[in-house]
């Protein structure tokens, strides 16, 4: 039960915790090999009590990855019950259904173990260098293409690490090195966010964390309730769409109700799974739901597993947003990433200052090159770059610059120092901001040159080719994603194209949406935004009105 | 040039509030200091106020002063404030976005309504040029010429700048047409200021090496006049030394070359607390230095290792959240490696309403209206306010008994601001803000010895700065550490470290490839362009040729890897039969700080450091310590009960800092009382003067 925490012991004891799961995130940052985890921040870490709920997150990393890890541990609390957990013992699963919706990323969970008592658990994820199947695809039709399945199992019993799991895995994979390196980092992490557990148990005098997790877990579902009992009851829905995988296009049906201090999300009426891997599994379903939920209403409030108590996610069995096994799931982002715009548009009348429209950068586009270089070693590089973001109430939308995800991007010099790829340009996009009484943000122009003497392989993941991010409130639409060789043909926008040597490619990245008509827009911005080229002489004229 | 008789030099730091003179003159066995409100019109004028009173107060003429050793926030303010000049900015065609594209990440992650910094140079004023260099060096495409003197043109006639920076993709790796670009600009306009990204940062990454090239010009015109006004008014008093500034790294350089590249004085008040810290921990023998100074507004820590503050090379300026990484303009320039929290004495503490917690800061009263126990308008208490509340201050001998402190003003402020709202009393309360604000620097200063895989038991502490001494013994605490050093004096402390530092310079020159493939005679050839460059700097800053050290560094990593980690390397010639010390020092470094290595995996380098330095100063207090040694009694002057977290109200013996001898030895609980601060000496720990008068203290 809920001891007595007086609000200032409370303070610092959660601060300890939030350290304690920065400081294992940092133990995974310096030592991961994949360039994913740092670039695009696809990592987390997490500290849970002894059922498996989360006491304190990292600060930095993705914050549906921090939704999910609990929901982890409690299924492998169900195949590994506690009282079977020995000190050294790390369990593993890169399973979709169990863990975050696609197989590259694994998650490993350590016990926390103090004065021989089991009490908790420290746990990570991080996107694994490799994972064997079809690399880089959104085309496979069952997920036994898509890359070899680690079910929940042992990576460490009693801290001797397991062999014949690992020989398997290792022997399934294109960079066997990188991906022992990056779990031995993850164990790494782990081993950090449990000695700091066990230091501050010692430090504070607590038996185990059972208490201190109800009295954290209180406060953030409290901050949580009051926020939506603020907002009117109601049912909101709202519709979006995507390009899907060929003629197959996507529909997210969005329906929020609001009831006292409690939200329903549901997605009934959203189009069914489809045998191509954009199905998007319920457990990422759930995290990128709850996740725009909290920076809309309650942003700055620290988050454990009370945080999202108050809300509730469904979705219909076999539709894309909550697809049945051996359904292909590896690009699952381009439909999970959505979820964010629907649910600001249902709640759009009822929350407007809260909310920004659509982003170009949701889902994110990502082209990966690889090949052979000229000395004859292979590359494979991914291109990082964002759309811009929704316009917000009161301000702009963010050039290229993602949301929901966070990624970065990397330096030009830096890719081009590794791969045999000249970027001839990679500059804001003019005129791909949504217009509106605040406009969406900037998406961005690539160019470039593939310079290898043999050809080189495009694995491209992206949409809104044909459906761009809308505005919201009479704001417009942001530019669409356009990706186009010199002779103008185009690759499939979620599959693989072989390029020739000396192909160009031009890569427009998607605006953000609009937010509020756009002749209400203040004239001296929309000057200023002429001048500066982020706008045309012709969109001034035509969509604001500049006289 | 300075006469025989020229033996005095005067270091001098201009704050946001204060401007902080120190003398020094060894050979009269003279250490003087001076303070006085800094004047933020022309920062030059409390400079000479400053240094005329400093000599009349010594018996001194300017004749006698060797040299002046002077450290300004004038460049980071200037950022900060966004009062720079108006700069144009050159790129390659394709790029002119890559200052505000920048990293694309969102430094918090649950802010829908983020504010981003601006770009110091608009979209407007950046102009695109047709020329390319690969990353192996090839034109790819030539320079347009005329089209660079068509975009200057536009630059200044219409856009009206003052400087223009130049900022070219893979110029690190072969500068000719930025350098052409210059040529071409400087012909056109010779006395505008230009700043090429391969002479202010020639390092791989195009955002932050347009950023601090940005960030240069944009500071380059406003203090080249101050330069030149400060120089000329001493001069106009008879002053004939030189005139050194203070870096960002803790070096000190001539004039003219911190009128080139004034970016590199961003950080260059701060870096003399970690100079003096350097100082000390030296003079006291200490391998192993957290050096933690805590102000009215933050705290700031920083390791000092060998006697030598770690560095790095790169730093945020200008942040949109003063404490949050990621919010500000990124500058690749060689700084003191130090973390700064929002942690002062002036700190306010208030309950969130989101959470019912208490808070503790970032927000700080600043100098106006101060705490609430200042009795200058303040309603919020404060850290000092706590401070106050659990007697680790007295009311009546504040900043020497200069303020008065109000006592039941701070009580009631506690009682209605805290106590109401969460059902603690005032002295609970008091208590919690010093809890809060400790805990908060123990897990920044525990953070950043993680991310260099250290561990705090084996540091010991030295403690300076107003707050500093106060909160030192419970942070060593909280941070396991057994032994706190706090010198004599917290103001002139960090003052000390304009005197001791050594002129010198940090080259760095970007030349990426796999050790296995690696041109060595390349890499050997830009050692020596760096040597000679650094050797012609120093020695024109007044260092012996012969006397000055180079310490060549590889930033190196595994392929694949987004981390680089510095490597010394055996000497600036190197070759092929190099490789297995290299290879070997790669791992050394590697498993020092991740404490395991991949032996079987490749290496890659990406830049060349060469850090340049010629000796500096040497001051020795302790001949200028007028005591009589072997008195080891200590007396105290009063009694002061303090309340201690999970002990109580303690009686606490009350010493007076400047009766404490060498040899002076006491136990805690006990606190000791100078001008500018009040050391806490917790229960359990046992206290000694060592023979520079430092307070050395040693936890349970």
């Amino acid at each position: 039960m809920t001891e007595a925490f007086d609000p200032i012991t409370l303070e610092i004891y959660w601060n300890r915790l939030i350290s304690a799961a920065d400081e294992a995130a940092t133990g995974l940052l310096r030592t991961a090999f994949s360039t994913i985890v740092r670039e695009s921040n696809d990592f987390a870490t997490v500290l849970m009590d002894r059922r498996g709920e989360s006491v304190a997150e990292n600060t930095g990393g993705l914050a549906s990855f921090s939704c999910i890890l609990p929901r982890t541990t409690k299924a492998f609390l169900e195949k590994f019950p506690l009282e079977t957990w020995k000190p050294g013992d790390t369990v593993i699963t890169n399973d979709p259904w169990i863990a975050t919706g696609h197989l590259p990323d694994f998650t490993v969970v350590t016990g926390i173990f103090h004065r021989g008592r089991l009490v908790g658990f420290a746990g990570s994820i991080s996107h694994s260098p490799d994972i064997g199947g079809s690399l880089w695809a959104a085309d496979c039709r069952e997920i036994f293409e898509e890359g070899i399945r680690i079910p929940i199992t042992h990576l460490l019993r009693e801290g001797q690490w397991n062999e014949a799991m690992l020989e398997i895995l290792l022997g399934n994979v294109r960079v066997p090195r990188q991906v022992l390196g990056d779990l031995q980092a993850q164990v790494v992490a782990n081993e950090v966010g449990a000695r700091r557990i066990a230091e501050f148990l010692d430090d504070t005098g607590l038996d185990d964390l059972e208490g201190l997790s109800a009295a954290l877990q209180e406060r953030t579902d409290r901050a949580m309730r009051r926020a939506i009992a603020e907002l009117p009851d109601g049912t909101y829905a709202a519709e979006i769409g995507a390009d899907g995988f060929d003629a197959q296009k996507t529909l997210i049906a969005c329906t929020v109700t609001v009831r006292g201090d409690t939200m329903q999300i549901d997605y009934t009426g959203t189009s069914p799974q489809i045998d191509r891997g954009i199905n998007c599994p319920m457990n990422y379903t759930h995290a990128y739901s709850v996740y725009p939920v909290k920076c809309a209403l309650d942003p700055f409030t620290p988050r454990n597993e009370g945080s999202y108590r108050a809300i509730t996610v469904t979705a219909p069995e076999r539709s894309i947003l909550n697809p049945l096994y051996p359904a292909p799931v590896s690009a699952r982002q381009l439909t999970g990433h959505l979820l964010a715009g629907a649910i600001y548009k249902a709640l759009a009348p009822v929350m407007p200052e809260k909310i920004i429209a659509e982003c170009g950068g949701a889902p994110t586009m990502r082209a990966l090159f690889s090949g052979a270089r000229a000395d004859g070693d292979s590359f494979s590089q991914v291109l990082f770059a964002s759309g811009g973001m929704g316009a917000a109430p009161h301000k702009d939308g963010m050039a290229a610059t993602a949301f929901p995800t966070n990624v970065g991007a990397g330096s030009i010099e830096a890719y081009e120092s590794v791969a045999p790829i000249t970027v001839w340009k990679k500059r804001l996009r003019q005129d791909s901001g949504g217009a509106g009484r605040f406009r969406g943000g900037l998406g961005q122009e690539v160019e470039l040159e593939i310079r290898t003497t043999t050809p080189a392989r495009l694995s491209l993941l992206s949409d809104r080719h044909e459906h761009p991010a809308s505005g919201i409130l009479g704001g417009e639409a942001g530019g669409p994603s356009v990706v186009r060789f010199a002779d103008g043909s185009k690759p499939h926008p979620k599959s693989r194209t072989t390029v020739p040597p000396g192909a160009r490619l031009t890569l427009l990245y998607a605006g953000g949406g609009g937010y509020g008509p756009p002749r209400e827009r203040d004239r001296d911005a929309v000057r200023a935004d002429l001048a500066d080229g982020y706008i045309s002489p012709g969109a001034a004229r035509d969509t604001y009105g500049l006289e | 040039m300075a006469s025989g008789t020229a033996t005095a030099r005067i270091g001098i730091d201009v704050g946001g509030t204060f401007t902080d003179l120190v003398l020094h003159d060894a050979a009269r066995d003279i250490t003087h200091t001076g303070k006085l409100l800094t004047t933020p019109d022309d920062p030059s004028r409390a400079i000479i106020d400053g240094t005329v009173r400093l000599l009349e107060e010594t018996g001194l003429t300017p004749a006698d002063l060797h040299s002046v050793i002077h450290g300004t926030t004038l460049v980071t303010n200037t950022i900060i404030e966004r009062t720079g000049a108006t700069v144009g900015l050159l790129t390659t065609e394709g790029f002119r976005d890559s200052i505000e594209i920048g990293r694309e990440t969102r430094y918090d992650l649950y802010d829908l309504f983020l504010e981003t910094p601006t770009t110091l140079v608009p979209r407007r004023r950046r102009l695109e040029v047709p020329e390319r260099i690969g990353a192996d060096g090839d034109v790819l495409l030539p320079l347009d010429e005329a089209a660079v003197a068509t975009a200057a043109r536009r630059l200044v006639e219409e856009e009206k700048v003052e400087a223009i920076a130049v900022a070219f993709l893979h110029s690190y790796r072969d500068a000719r047409h930025e350098k052409r670009a210059g040529a071409v600009i400087n012909a056109l306009y010779p006395a505008l200021p230009l700043s090429l990204s391969a002479e202010v940062a020639p390092e791989i990454r195009e955002y932050e090496r347009a950023s601090t090239a940005c960030a240069n010009a944009y500071v380059q015109p406003l203090m080249a006049r101050y330069l030149d006004r400060v120089e000329a008014a001493l001069i106009e008093r008879g002053f004939h030394g030189r005139l050194y500034i203070m870096l960002s790294g803790g070096g000190i350089t001539t004039v003219r070359e911190a009128k080139a590249y004034p970016i590199r004085l961003i950080e260059s008040g701060p870096a003399a607390g970690a100079m003096a810290s350097s100082f000390i921990a030296r003079m006291a023998g200490l391998e192993r230095v957290v050096s933690f100074d805590m102000g009215g507004t933050t705290a700031k820590m920083c390791l000092v290792e060998g006697y030598e503050p770690n560095h790095k090379f790169d730093f945020e300026a200008g942040r949109v959240r003063r404490f949050q990484k990621g919010s500000g303009l990124p500058l690749k320039v060689s700084v003191v490696d130090m973390i700064e929290i929002g942690a002062g004495g002036g700190s306010l503490a208030r309950v969130d309403p989101a959470s019912g917690l208490m808070k503790v800061g970032p927000r700080s009263a600043g100098a106006m209206p101060g705490p609430v126990c200042y009795g200058r308008g303040g309603t919020e208490p404060a850290v000092t306010d706590a401070d106050l509340v659990l007697g680790r201050l007295d009311p009546a001998y504040f900043l020497g008994g200069e303020m008065k402190l109000d006592p039941d003003r701070v009580t009631r402020a506690f009682a209605e601001r805290i106590s109401a709202k969460i059902g603690v009393d005032a002295e609970q309360a008091a208590l919690g803000v010093q809890r809060i604000v400790d805990e908060t620097m123990a897990a920044a200063t525990r953070m950043h010895l993680a991310e260099k895989g250290k561990d705090p038991r084996r540091f010991t502490m030295i403690a300076f700065g107003g707050a500093g001494p106060v909160h030192a013994w419970n942070l060593a605490r909280l941070l396991k550490m057994r032994r706190v050093v706090v010198p004599l004096g917290a103001g002139v402390a960090s003052a000390l470290g304009f005197l001791v530092a050594p002129p010198a310079t940090d080259m760095v020159r970007s030349h990426v490839a796999r050790l296995e493939r690696l041109d060595w005679d390349a890499v050997s050839a830009l050692f020596a362009e760096m040597a000679a460059e650094g050797r012609a700097l120093l020695t024109e800053a007044g260092a012996a040729e012969g006397a000055i050290s180079f310490r060549p560094v590889a930033e190196m990593r595994h392929v694949g890897q987004g981390f680089e980690i510095p490597v010394p390397l055996p000497s600036m010639s190197l070759s092929a039969a190099d490789l297995p010390v290299i290879r070997e020092a790669f791992f050394a470094a590697y498993r020092d700080r991740f404490e395991r290595s991949m032996e079987d995996s490749p290496i890659e380098a990406l830049s060349w450091r060469l850090a340049c330095a010629a000796p500096g100063q040497h001051i020795d207090l302790g001949g200028a310590v007028k005591t009589k040694p072997g008195t080891g009694g200590a007396v105290p002057r009063a009694t002061r009960r303090v309340l201690f977290e999970g002990v109580g109200w303690q009686d606490c013996p009350v010493y007076d800092r400047y009766a404490l001898a060498p040899g002076a030895a006491f136990a805690g609980p006990a606190l000791v009382e100078e001008r500018e601060s009040t050391c806490v000496v917790g229960p359990g720990s046992k206290v000694h003067i060592d023979r520079f008068l430092n307070l050395v203290m040693d936890l349970e």
